[in-house]
């Protein structure tokens, strides 16, 4: 008897302490009436394992722009259901719940990648550290203009070579450097795409995978003074 | 703000390839201008030889040039510059690491720039730029991972980065976007 009384309890008292926590995040920061939207949106989310940030960050940047209460009270139910997607994605996609993960999922969907988009990045068995750096750098390309196609082949074949974060987060300036010299988005990174596949079927570079960085070279001289 | 393309040969001299007597009489101004727009966004505390190596060994890898007159358009028309402190053995978590940014707007005509984002709780009084010319910078050190943000001109008007990508900020405006 105890232990039936006990999980609603337990459940009752997470959902307590997550709308606290919101209610201070939130406090003398936004109107009323977003904050109890909030603390309902965000103890639902928590609830469901999903990430609360996103909805304070939301809450946060409409009431500093000064945006009425009812676009903000869209905005964040729309930051719900993309939450919502996020999750089923990366769930279809094999990967258990991971708060990041689906915050970066999130932010992949707001900047116009798709459910499926997400899914296909999930399965290419990349852990979740890994993973929510692919979301990232994903949704910064579609941000850039790169079509979702282009998109997810450039950084399925980073993911499946195992690259590390580092070079995963150079994605965006090459793709933003190709197009400096008069390539297309979609083309900069169908290009890096072939050249990643083309590496990672010569294996890596000399010195990559025996845990040890190269030695560095010395810092470039500083330039003349200017006349 | 400003819009601004150098000539081919005003790069060529930020690529140090050609020097300032090189160029033509009629482009030594540009030049001169292109040098100390340069020069005042470099002026800060941050190692730049060290972060200026680090940047170059990341893409050489990739075996690409990096030609510094690239940043010649985001330093005219306005720019977020990385620059990567990460250590580089091993490999940290994707929230542990710190990154310094710098954040540039050319806005010649703005009485006061800030800069308010996810990383400052979007408060446009928390991160004043500072002026140097017609060129507002300020240098922040970031925790690793993706972040929104943009300039607040004047104290009202809010500005993406047109030197970064931008996002929907889901009320009719864009959000530029940093992903360390």
């Amino acid at each position: 008897m105890i232990a039936l009384l006990a999980v609603p309890l337990t459940v009752l008292s997470m959902q307590q302490g997550a709308d606290s926590a919101i209610a201070q995040r939130l406090a003398g920061r936004v109107p009323p009436q977003i904050a109890s939207l909030v603390g309902e949106l965000g103890t639902a989310a928590a609830t469901r394992g999903l990430p609360v940030d996103p909805l304070i960050q939301k809450a946060i940047e409409g009431s500093a722009k000064g945006v009425p209460s009812e676009r903000v009270a869209a905005a964040l139910r729309l930051v719900a259901t993309h939450l919502d997607s996020a999750a089923a994605a990366l769930r279809d996609g094999g990967l258990p719940a991971d708060t990041l993960a689906i915050a970066a999922g999130e932010f992949a969907i707001t900047a116009g990648l798709s459910r499926n988009d997400i899914t296909a990045l999930a399965r290419t068995g990349a852990n979740a550290a890994a993973l929510t750096v692919g979301l990232r750098v994903a949704g910064t390309l579609a941000a850039l203009g790169v079509p979702p196609a282009e998109d997810i082949g450039l950084v399925s074949v980073e993911l499946r070579a195992g690259e590390p974060a580092s070079t995963l987060l150079l994605l965006p300036a090459e793709v933003q450097a190709e197009m400096a010299k008069g390539a297309t988005a979609a083309q900069a990174a169908a290009g890096l795409a072939r050249a990643a596949a083309a590496q990672a079927r010569r294996g890596p570079p000399p010195g990559r995978g025996q845990g040890q960085p190269p030695p560095p070279h010395p810092p470039h001289p500083p330039p003349p003074p200017h006349p | 703000m400003s819009e601004h393309e150098f000539h081919p040969l005003v790069k060529q001299l930020l690529d140090g390839d050609i020097t300032l007597a090189d160029l033509p009489a009629e482009l030594r101004a540009e030049g001169q201008e292109a040098l100390q727009l340069l020069a005042g966004v470099e002026r800060t505390s941050v190692s730049m030889p060290a972060v200026t190596w680090r940047v170059m060994t990341a893409l050489e890898r990739r075996r690409r040039r990096f030609r510094p007159w690239l940043l010649a358009p985001a330093l005219a028309a306005a720019a977020a510059l990385v620059l990567w402190l990460r250590p580089a053995s091993p490999p940290p978590s994707p929230s542990a690491s710190l990154v310094t940014v710098r954040f540039v707007l050319v806005a010649p005509e703005a009485r006061q720039v800030s800069l308010a984002g996810t990383f400052n709780q979007w408060n446009p009084q928390a991160t004043p730029l500072i002026r140097a010319g017609n060129v507002w910078t300020a240098t922040l050190t970031l925790p690793a991972g993706q972040h929104q943000y943009a300039f607040v001109v004047d104290g009202a008007r809010w500005v993406p980065d047109p030197g970064a990508p931008a996002v929907d900020d889901g009320f009719g405006r864009r959000n530029s976007v940093l992903t360390l």
